[in-house]
């Protein structure tokens, strides 16, 4: 049927549901690329009993089209939005924002967070264990990217199709969810480094670069990949650069080797500054796909 | 801004225009497209409030990723969409326990056809314009037929095929596999020649 257009005693067969599979089936192929075809089924149906259907559902979008630029004008100039519901405040409203933001903060993540701080402490004081800021250093970057992979998506979230049907869906939300795992694992990290004898290993934050990067990498690249595979790509590919040659050396001095490698990747002025370049690179490539978000529900 | 568009402007300029936030465009878009969606969803569902819902999805979504779009037509990617929200409200259907199927046993998968003759779908695809082929399509039962519809015509994965007929996997893989087969018998008995392209 391509190159001419449908006859009209096909159209009126279509619009009023009698055509036979296979003519219909040829109809439809045709209509997805002739829109003057498309013009006239369509026409045809607005005379059918589907006519009255089809204003109320036109009225019904349009209306909520209105609400959505609404929605986008609220966003763009906060300051014009409509004033808040008072509410009472209460002392416990942050914790549940903070709770109702982030699913990775109420799953298992947060405790997985303490014990890597809470164990780095305990293995340098309690034990004497000597490697402790360079296995903590290594463990780091690794924590903020776990913690983008539980907070975005249909596996880790019970109530995200609701939260997808919002105008805030999409790469906003896994930004804000991101924020929140940096917000609670940066300083909890951080400190954890300073209060362990650092044996060798570079400074207490030298991961936070490194950390910021791969979560990016993971952001960028879940837009492709579905947030899942991107952070096993990144996590799983810093612990493999990281620990893969430690456990490869002949003697067993891993506290030393360990220290070494991470000061080869993290340590000094121009590591930082190439992280700080990838990190650079990854948002630039983060916002040039940030569509990619949208779709990512529809694979 | 804001009267009444041209009645011919092409599918490409009007969804540029909805990506720059103009309703009038989405409205003109509605107006061209709305009412062969619906005939086509109405034909693959039968419950008028599920179509109902799976259209507005669908303008909705073209509102927000309207710039997605590349190219001049846009009925195959307005379709495209239809199908995806189509299998999505299926499927949370079948989840609220609303939709009571009944899967019928997977067949036998041992029908298995030569695999190196030309695919019955390149047949039908290629011979949709002649009459046989409307011949053939009668004489293969209807779940054939529709799994047939979902997975040619409709451009569905298996899983989505699946989602959307109630039905499993492995049944949507089998059901493909003896529509090709009957399909096949059916044109070669209409036609004894092979049939070869659109000559």
């Amino acid at each position: 049927m391509t190159g001419r257009h449908a006859p009209d005693h096909l159209i009126a067969g279509y619009a009023d549901g009698s055509l036979p599979d296979a003519d219909a089936w040829s109809l439809e192929m045709h209509l997805e690329s002739c829109a003057s075809c498309a013009g006239r089924v369509s026409r045809a149906v607005r005379a059918t009993a589907a006519g009255p259907v089809l204003a109320d559902l036109r009225e019904a979008v349009l209306a909520d089209l209105g609400q959505a630029v609404l929605a986008d004008f609220g966003r763009r100039a906060p300051a014009a939005a409509p004033p808040a519901p008072a509410v009472v405040p209460s002392p416990l409203r942050a914790p549940r924002l903070l709770w109702a933001v982030a699913p990775a903060v109420r799953g298992a993540w947060l405790p997985a967070v303490l014990l890597v701080a809470l164990g780095a402490v305990l293995l340098a004081h309690a034990a004497g264990f000597s490697a402790a800021r360079p296995l903590l250093l290594a463990v780091a970057p690794v924590v903020p990217v776990a913690g983008v992979a539980l907070s975005y998506g249909r596996h880790a979230d019970p109530l995200h199709e609701l939260a997808a049907s919002t105008p805030s869906a999409g790469l906003r939300l896994a930004l804000v969810r991101t924020a929140v795992v940096l917000a609670v694992s940066l300083p909890l990290l951080t400190v954890a480094g300073a209060v362990v004898p650092s044996s060798g290993a570079p400074g207490a934050a030298a991961w936070l670069l490194p950390g910021l990067t791969l979560t990016l990498a993971a952001l960028a690249l879940g837009g492709r990949l579905g947030l899942r595979a991107a952070t096993a790509v990144t996590g799983g590919g810093w612990l493999c650069a990281v620990l893969a040659p430690v456990l490869a050396a002949p003697d067993g001095a891993v506290s030393r080797h360990l220290s070494d490698q991470l000061s080869r990747y993290v340590g000094g002025g121009a590591a930082q500054g190439g992280w700080a370049a990838a990190a650079v690179l990854c948002a630039a490539l983060l916002a040039a796909r940030r569509t990619a978000y949208d779709r990512l529900e529809r694979h | 801004m804001g009267g009444h568009r041209e009645k011919d402007e092409g599918d490409g300029a009007l969804l540029r225009a909805v990506a720059a936030g103009d309703p009038a465009a989405l409205a003109a878009l509605y107006d061209r497209h709305a009412g062969w969606l619906h005939a086509r969803l109405t034909r693959r569902c039968a419950d008028p409030e599920v179509v109902r819902e799976v259209l507005q999805d669908t303008f909705v979504t073209v509102w927000r990723s309207a710039g997605a779009h590349r190219g001049e037509e846009a009925g195959g990617w307005l379709w495209t969409i239809a199908a995806r929200r189509l299998v999505d409200a299926r499927r949370a259907q079948e989840r609220a326990g609303r939709l009571e199927t009944t899967p019928i046993d997977a067949a036998p998968a041992g029908t298995g056809p030569a695999p190196s003759a030309p695919s019955a779908e390149e047949r039908v695809l290629t011979g949709l314009e002649y009459g046989d082929v409307g011949t053939a399509l009668t004489r293969i039962s209807p779940e054939l037929r529709e799994v047939l519809r979902a997975t040619v015509v409709d451009g569905l994965t298996t899983r989505e095929t699946a989602r959307l007929l109630g039905i499993p996997e492995g049944t949507v893989k089998s059901r493909s596999t003896r529509a090709r087969a009957e399909l096949r018998a059916a044109l070669a008995q209409l036609a004894p020649s092979p049939m070869g392209g659109p000559a």
